[in-house]
């Protein structure tokens, strides 16, 4: 059955979301957008290794982090979280934010194992369609020697069903209900049943 | 070599989304919107502050200091990016390549920054209007990134 349109409601007021950033005044104001999402539980901190501790003591649903920090940045805390933690905690949905990307870090945005990365110019309502997107992701967990994040291979899949932005040639992992009646035993067993082919 | 593991996750902020008493996403996206615009005036002001900075380093010119007009320039995209400041930000943008790039090329140019710096005090100054005066600015700027 294909996946029902994201509801008109969503309730964030039980979420805790950690939000970090070494530039205060872009804390503050991501902080004043949470707070106008009716998220009640919002811990901020300005930096990644803060990050780390509150990660090993409390329950976090969702991180958003800026890319560009000193010391350890967006993408390493990400990478950290992904590769050196363990379940659940390593799935924790992380949307890195990000206003200029230099080329030297272009790789690292790549692989580190974010969910979505959201650049500036950024308005409440994309960050919102992007929460709202986590919570409709049909991407698959990938974890192998060299990357542990959700798939990468999105290109195909488009927005999750049911959001604005679908191209009619979109994928979906979903089957979808049936259109035909089943098929018979008889010829299923047609199907695999080895014969002779006269030529 | 082991091989890769996909699973499906369902996340708790998933399940969170989803339960009873949630709000309508179009009020929620006008109360974090009013929410952000309490911050508007004081975010400007700091983006001056850290233009005065770099109009500073600009006129000093040290050597060396890539990094540092590549932070500022970073700080005024940061801050920027949460408004509508449309030609402030794609100046501050500008800056962030042109930096990065003769970072990266270990070829600094002065002149390339100082030129970047007096367009966006003019276009702060014009309260990150679009218009002529930017379109043009812009226009300038855009001609030094992609001849470097």
């Amino acid at each position: 059955m294909a996946r029902p349109p994201t509801p008109d409601r969503v309730n964030l007021a039980r979420s805790n979301v950690l939000l970090v950033d070494h530039n205060q005044k872009s804390l503050d104001m991501l902080s004043s957008i949470f707070h106008g999402f009716g998220v009640k539980q919002q811990i901020k901190c300005g930096s990644a290794p803060e990050a780390v501790s509150i990660m090993e003591t409390r329950d976090v649903d969702l991180v958003l982090i800026d890319c560009s920090m000193p010391e350890m940045d967006g993408y390493d805390f990400t990478r950290w979280l992904r590769r050196e933690t363990p379940p659940p905690m390593r799935y924790t949905p992380v949307i890195l934010l990000t206003g200029h990307a230099s080329q030297s870090k272009v790789h690292k945005g790549r692989d580190c194992g974010a969910s979505f990365v959201v650049t500036k110019p950024l308005t409440p309502t994309v960050l919102l369609q992007r929460i709202l997107w986590l919570g409709a992701d049909e991407r698959s967990f990938v974890e192998c020697e060299t990357y542990v994040g959700p798939d990468r291979r999105v290109r195909n899949f488009g927005p999750p069903m049911g959001m604005k932005g679908r191209r009619s040639g979109d994928l979906s992992e979903h089957v979808g209900a049936a259109t035909e009646a089943n098929m018979d035993q008889s010829d299923i067993d047609m199907l695999m049943k080895p014969m002779k082919v006269s030529l | 070599m082991t091989e890769a593991r996909t699973f499906k996750i369902k996340s708790t902020l998933a399940r969170q989304l989803h339960e009873p008493g949630g709000r309508h996403v179009r009020d929620l996206e006008r109360q974090a919107t009013a929410q952000l615009e309490t911050h508007r005036d004081d975010a400007m002001a700091t983006v001056g502050e850290t233009l005065t900075t770099l109009e500073a380093l600009c006129a000093q010119a040290p050597d060396g200091a890539g990094p540092q007009v590549y932070a500022l320039a970073s700080s005024i995209v940061d801050t920027a990016g949460y408004f509508d400041t449309g030609p402030l930000f794609e100046a501050a943008y500008s800056l962030c390549e042109i930096s990065d790039r003769m970072i990266e090329a270990e070829a600094w140019r002065w002149p390339s920054i100082q030129v970047h710096a007096q367009a966006l005090r003019l276009i702060l100054t014009g309260g990150c209007r679009t218009g002529r005066t930017s379109d043009a600015l812009l226009a300038g700027l855009r001609s030094i990134t992609q001849s470097r």
